[in-house]
């Protein structure tokens, strides 16, 4: 694809629709948005980084981006986990963090109507302050709404309550041409054409500028509590979440972890988990209004995972023990991924086909003598996966990986899982999509990007190549 | 070997809020907690109960609201728990509330060892503890950071100090206080916790006591507050920036500056 290069005189029609302090093209600023969190991953200088502040401003951006043929990255917080908003065809980076405006919480028809770069948990405090909740919940609490959209970020909650796309009730867009879609608002139903909302939302910044969500809250429950489970063995832990489900029981989260994982996010952010001696542990956490109704789910629980090997069942009932056990929860990420060779797979499978996923992962893991690490959202079947180089040289590294990669994918697919639950495709994982997806679907996102964006100036090269320049795992 | 702990409850850390009028803490309508101090102390009892055998017992002055905080106790797993509770000891400062715990662990009759947290995150004078030990005419040890062994008749502790620790052995029955370094407090089971949310929680008024109705509550505190205010903030530190040469060179600077080099 032939991209023309941010000139002098785009330079100066930028500055004129967003003032000289938002347009950015020094060394360290350009270096600043050239990465996102995914590990060891490629770092990618943006020509120029763009802060508007309202829709129009980034309407007229990309409309000259648009008539110039400079292709446009969207970023968030940048910390997404594929290489989305990294900006590997230069061009210009228009980042959402000037956009960070809680324009409305709408106590009427209990919903949310927000600029792109707010911040999740900024979000959360603000509806959670009237008594609403807005539950998806993705590990990286800082991350922007923006970018949850773009991703179709899911997280712990899901089990119970969904996956972003759930909430998002009306998404105001902005087209390459420099159009804007007012597209849903504040209905609840809708039965009228294609909803393209749901094309955008997921869709990466491939479609469209996202500029304003509104989303559905719900009520706060007024009662959380968490039960710790630690298991002696892996198989007992994975086991009882299915046996939790299948009784009926719908937990607000049900987290799977090896020890290991506990170990070293303790090590690195120095908070201490109640118990770290047992092989594997369930984090457990319920919500409700009605105390004793709470207490009968977790003796049903309680009694699932004692008779699938647990060693006891712990509870924290307090926000400052639940709070200890979630933040370091949030930390697993950074605790095995910060400063060490780590891959991230991201596979979701059904969830009564865990067990049996991660004992053929823990196969794979013991064929190639790479160790490999699992945590993740076990109630929802997302289990996020970490091969890890520890010793291994590098050139047996980056043999081994791939492989190791694929091997989990086709597990994956085989049980009937996808290759990306939550983190999305972006860059990182583009050559693998064929296996989760056939040639048709792939086809009709094709033409699908070409209708919303026929130049392929939005954050070209993800989720597949319009013109298959990448060479594809089949 | 017979174990009292003393707790109190308090405005959880995560909801204290200061009425910006009357400079006093918000308690109405927020998340009560055991005292953080507490939690060591409980532990600790819990521990030496299944080190050495005998029972844990946990008493608390407070409302009756304060049941909740004694069923989080016997969750943890001690084994009795006394509330002391009547409208006499409202308004009790800490030699009042010494004076009444002393009462309720008289009336109890046996003990090896009392303990308590260092001080709690509401009142933080450090008082009761060592007070409650004149009153029952006993020793104490106070900042207790490790119990080094109990043997036959005597206890021998650990006591943190700024710079340096005393090894300091006590005769029996002594009281201690503890600090944050002495375990980590445990979690409760699922099952400790559906037994305790049943379980019977002793309450005894000023009748059950006996002792003096003039040392109780408000009657028996001679403490006046004068005035609350908060205190102001502590000037921030400045960060130097920079490669580590620059920084020094900033800093001899400054010193200079200032007429300290």
């Amino acid at each position: 694809m032939n991209y023309n290069k941010v000139n002098n005189e785009v330079l100066s029609s930028l500055i004129g629709f967003i003032g000289l302090e938002n347009v950015k093209t020094d060394g360290a600023t350009l270096e600043k948005y050239s990465y996102d969190e995914t590990p060891h991953g490629l770092r990618a200088l943006p020509e120029v980084v763009l802060k508007p502040e309202n829709t129009e401003q980034v309407s007229r951006i990309l409309s000259l981006a648009e008539q110039n043929r400079i292709p446009v990255t969207f970023r968030g917080q940048g910390t997404g986990l594929s290489l989305g908003a990294v900006p590997t065809s230069g061009g210009m980076l228009v980042s959402f963090e000037r956009m960070n405006r809680i324009l409305e919480v709408d106590e009427d028809n209990l919903m949310a109507v927000v600029e792109a770069g707010v911040v999740l948990q900024d979000l959360r405090r603000e509806v959670e302050k009237r008594g609403l909740f807005y539950p998806a919940d993705p590990g990286e609490r800082t991350s922007m709404v923006g970018g949850n959209v773009g991703t179709n970020a899911g997280g712990m909650n899901c089990v119970k309550y969904g996956k972003v796309r759930d909430y998002v009730l009306g998404l105001e867009a902005v087209l390459p041409s420099g159009k804007i879609l007012n597209l849903g608002g504040k209905v609840v139903k809708r039965s009228t054409g294609y909803e393209l909302i749901h094309l955008i939302i997921g869709s990466e910044g491939t479609l469209a500028a996202v500029t304003k969500v509104t989303l559905k809250l719900i009520k706060l429950p007024s009662l959380f509590i968490t039960l710790y489970v630690p298991f002696n063995t892996l198989q007992g832990a994975i086991k009882s979440v299915s046996e939790i489900l299948r009784d009926r029981i719908t937990p607000t989260a049900i987290e799977f972890v090896e020890r290991d994982v506990i170990l070293e996010t303790e090590n690195r952010i120095g908070k201490k988990m109640p118990n770290h001696d047992s092989e594997a542990y369930l984090i457990i956490r319920l919500d409700g209004d009605n105390d004793s109704l709470l207490y009968d789910e977790g003796e049903k629980i309680s009694g699932v995972c004692l008779r699938n090997g647990a060693v006891d069942v712990l509870v924290a009932d307090t926000k400052e023990s639940q709070n200890n056990i979630w933040d370091i929860r949030s930390a697993f990420y950074e605790g095995i991924v910060k400063n060490k060779d780590v891959e991230v797979i991201d596979t979701a499978v059904p969830r009564s086909k865990i067990p049996e996923f991660i004992l053929e992962v823990k196969n794979i893991s013991s064929r190639y003598g790479v160790r490999i690490l699992c945590f993740g959202h076990a109630g929802d079947g997302n289990i996020h996966i970490h091969p890890q180089r520890n010793d291994l040289s590098v050139e047996e590294w980056s043999k081994k990986l791939p492989k190791i990669m694929e091997e989990v994918y086709r597990t994956s697919k085989a049980y009937g899982g996808t290759i990306s639950g939550e983190h999305g495709i972006g860059l990182a994982k583009k050559k693998y999509l064929q296996i989760g997806l056939d040639e048709e679907q792939i086809r009709i996102m094709k033409e699908i990007k070409k209708i919303f964006d026929p130049n392929n100036i939005l954050n070209p090269n993800k989720i597949f190549d319009i013109d298959d320049s990448t060479e594809l795992v089949r | 070997m017979e174990i009292i702990v003393c707790i109190k409850q308090v405005p959880a850390i995560t909801e204290v809020r200061i009425d910006p009028e009357t400079n006093t803490l918000v308690r109405e309508g927020v998340e009560a907690a055991i005292n953080p101090f507490d939690m060591y102390a409980l532990e600790e009892g819990i521990r030496l109960r299944e080190r050495y055998g005998g029972w844990t017992t946990v008493m608390s002055m407070g409302p009756s609201q304060a049941e909740s905080a004694l069923r989080e106790a016997l969750a943890l797993g001690v084994d009795h728990a006394i509330l002391l509770s009547d409208k006499a000891f409202a308004g009790a400062d800490t030699l009042a509330t010494a004076y009444t715990l002393a009462c309720g662990i008289r009336k109890i009759g046996v003990y090896d060892i009392v303990i308590c947290g260092l001080k709690t995150t509401d009142g933080d004078t450090g008082q009761v503890g060592p007070g409650l030990a004149e009153e029952l005419g006993m020793p104490h040890v106070s900042y207790v950071r490790r119990i080094i062994d109990i043997t036959g008749k005597t206890l021998l502790v650990e006591r943190s100090l700024e710079d340096y620790y005393e090894e300091i052995e006590a005769p029996l029955p002594s009281l201690i206080t503890v600090t944050k370094e002495i375990n980590e407090p445990r979690l409760p089971s699922f099952k400790g916790k559906m037994a305790a949310r049943k379980a019977p929680i002793e309450v005894w008024n000023s009748n059950d006591l006996g002792g003096v109705l003039d040392r109780f509550g408000i009657r028996g505190s001679p403490t006046q507050v004068m005035k609350v205010f908060n205190p102001q903030p502590r000037l921030k530190g400045e960060l130097l920036q920079g490669n580590p040469k620059s920084q020094a060179d900033q800093l001899v600077k400054r010193l200079v500056e200032k007429r300290l080099a």
